[in-house]
């Protein structure tokens, strides 16, 4: 429990070092950093339209953030959520416009559409690095690029209205997630993102399979001597990731935009994977890491309007953080365990 | 036939030779790293970094060539902190490389919007390109002088660079060095040689490339900075570094491959009429393709390379070990 206490310090104190240099750089272009923190403050929980704008924001990064977790666990990178989100959010659309159903089940079928859409999508990637360890940074990385390509592509060239907007047609509104208050475009996607970190969490701690995930995790060999199917299990574990990535991208669009654009998303893919990273894999700490950076977004949108910063700054905070972050386990990995250091996703 | 002979000539050589000088550049530092036994995913944001200094570099000063090196120098910086994280503190170099990757991109958006007032791209403001280069000779030798001239100076050192690598790595000590730190560090560490050193100056070599490479996306390919402007060759550069262990002929064949692939695909973007969102996917499905074909291939080549590089080792004398 203290080497837990610790480690939660670590990460703390790491925090507010990247939040210090973070000072020095907003300093440098020319800004005060105190004006940019209050505004941030401001931005993200100064009304209730503003806390509800934070935790729409946190959604789609918390999903994500639990997709990274999936894979960090197992000691993998699925670097590819953004591109999961593009296709999963393009699927969804595609069913909500597409087809008359029932509302719940219109829902559910879009949902199921945008998981099978991530799965397939890091299905060659997953095949290759489980079969032939074709290192899965790379090609789930490039694999984004063809994502958001090959969405635009389809909105533009394939599903845009003569002479209308750059975007498809809207998704009926039998496929809307519900909304939680009037005022804000939060919708039931922020239930089902903390319902998919409990429920990751609870399979990582209580589940036999979960054992022998995060197994593999901190030590492939060990795991494999131990009768773990490592080539499946590698493969399940990346699917089971991009399912979570697609999911993601469909609660954006049948909760938010209601239909699919080019620049669709942008960015929550990276940032779920920053928000598991500072969560350290842990389902429950991406909660928090998730809404961290969700009030970091929403109030940046703010500064952008009150000050010369540009919203960008946030982005170089976060990046702050995990460097932060990831040279602070020095420290931490000499003053308690020696095993912290096998594991991948401990960095 | 027609279409034929309009998608294939001397111009669509010229083309791929252009197309395949940043990501060369960018994939020949990263060759440092990777033959130091370092997955070095950091190259695009170094090279973005470059490309960013290069043009305020070029503003201010007035010169492309100062602009270069304030590229070079940027480039440097992130390269020396992914060392110091990943070679001194042991962070995870994947972690380190995509944080320092966001940063790049964050800071070069932020920065051009403090400096600049805007967001998208810099051009003009007294925006200057590196000079393109004539041969002299090249007019003597018809079809074939038209390939070789008529680029910015960085194409050449791109391509340049490449005998240049096969030499050092194959005969001189640091070369030598470096190889032993990638494939049996333990034989290192037995001969003397200090691997966060070497280590080190891989990285620092690598940032040097990749600075080169970045500074010639905004002077030489283009005379512009634009947000996220390299636009994925650092990851499409590692891809090539993975099939190609990092040796720079398989390297060179690996990126001739994708600037053949882009200067194809845009030449039929405007003879065929494709779609520009197909088009501008072709690089990335290549590289998605070559990653894969090759990947299976690349684990018995290793050790057969190491066995070879653990013979040479051993003759070497363990006493002049020390010095890089």
């Amino acid at each position: 429990m203290s080497d837990r206490v610790a480690g939660l310090m670590g990460q703390l104190i790491a925090v507010a070092i990247a939040l210090a240099i973070g000072a020095v750089i907003i300093l440098a272009v020319n800004e005060s950093p105190l004006r940019v923190l209050v505004t941030l403050i401001d931005g993200a929980f100064g009304n209730p339209e503003r806390i509800a704008g934070t935790l729409l924001q946190m959604t789609p990064i918390l999903i994500c953030g639990i997709a990274a977790c999936i894979s960090l666990r197992g000691g993998l990178f699925n670097i590819g959520i953004e591109g999961q989100l593009f296709v999963g959010g393009f699927a969804a659309t595609w069913v909500g416009f597409s087809f008359a159903l029932p509302p719940l089940v219109h829902v559910l079928f879009g949902l199921a559409f945008a998981a099978l859409a991530g799965m397939l999508w890091i299905a060659v990637p997953a095949f290759f690095r489980a079969r032939f360890n074709t290192n899965e940074v790379v090609s789930t990385i490039l694999a984004n690029y063809v994502a958001i390509l090959l969405t635009s592509y389809l909105t533009i060239n394939v599903f845009k209205r003569p002479g209308g907007q750059p975007d498809t047609p809207a998704i009926l509104e039998s496929a809307y997630l519900p909304q939680i208050f009037s005022f804000s475009r939060l919708n039931w996607g922020l239930f089902i993102g903390i319902a998919l970190a409990i429920g990751a969490y609870l399979f990582f701690t209580r589940t036999a399979r979960g054992y022998a995930v995060t197994e593999m995790g901190a030590n492939p060999k060990f795991a494999e001597y131990g009768g773990i199917d490592i080539k499946r299990q590698t493969f399940v574990l990346l699917l089971v990731s991009g399912a979570v990535g697609g999911v993601a991208g469909g609660i954006e669009s049948l909760g938010v935009h209601h239909r699919f654009m080019e620049g669709f998303a942008p960015g929550f893919g990276f940032d779920g994977v920053i928000a598991a990273l500072l969560a350290n894999g842990n389902p429950i700490g991406t909660i928090v890491t998730a809404l961290f950076f969700g009030a970091l977004r929403n109030g940046s949108l703010l500064l952008e309007v009150d000050t010369t910063a540009s919203r960008e700054i946030i982005t170089v905070i976060q990046a702050l953080i995990i460097l932060a972050v990831s040279a602070q386990i020095l420290v931490r990995r000499r003053a308690s365990d020696s095993t912290a250091g096998e594991r991948r996703w401990k960095f | 036939m027609e279409v034929l002979e309009r998608l294939f000539n001397a111009a669509l050589i010229v083309a791929m030779l252009r197309t395949t000088a940043p990501i060369l550049l960018v994939a020949l530092g990263g060759s440092f790293t990777t033959k130091a036994g370092i997955f070095n995913i950091g190259l695009e944001g170094q090279m973005l970094l470059g490309a960013f200094f290069a043009v305020i570099g070029t503003i201010v000063s007035g010169s492309p060539w100062i602009g270069v090196l304030c590229g070079v120098a940027a480039a440097l910086v992130l390269a020396y902190i992914f060392a110091l994280l990943v070679v001194t503190f042991r962070a995870n170099e994947v972690v380190v490389g995509l944080a320092l990757n966001i940063l790049a991109s964050g800071m070069t958006i932020s920065l051009m919007k403090a400096i600049f007032g805007t967001r998208g791209s810099i051009f003009g403001h007294g925006l200057v390109g590196l000079p393109i280069i004539r041969l002299p000779f090249a007019k003597d030798l018809g079809w074939f002088g038209q390939i070789i001239s008529g680029y910015t100076p960085l194409v050449y050192v791109a391509f340049l660079a490449v005998p240049v690598l096969i030499v050092f790595y194959k005969h001189s000590r640091l070369g030598l060095y470096i190889r032993v730190v990638g494939e049996k560090p333990e034989a290192a560490e037995a001969l003397g040689i200090s691997i966060s050193r070497i280590r080190y100056t891989a990285s620092l070599i690598c940032g040097v490339l990749a600075g080169l490479a970045g500074a010639h996306l905004s002077l030489g390919y283009t005379t512009m900075f634009t947000e996220n402007m390299s636009s994925g060759r650092g990851f499409m550069a590692v891809a090539i570094l993975i099939f190609s262990n990092g040796d720079p002929l398989k390297l060179l064949a690996g990126c001739l491959l994708f600037g053949f692939s882009d200067a194809l695909s845009l030449r039929m973007q405007t003879t065929l009429g494709v779609s520009s969102y197909i088009i501008l996917a072709v690089p990335y499905l290549v590289a998605l393709a070559a990653l894969f074909a090759l990947s299976y291939r690349s684990r018995p080549r290793l050790i057969q390379e190491t066995l070879a590089t653990m013979g040479r080792a051993l003759s070497v004398k363990p006493n002049g070990a020390s010095g890089s």
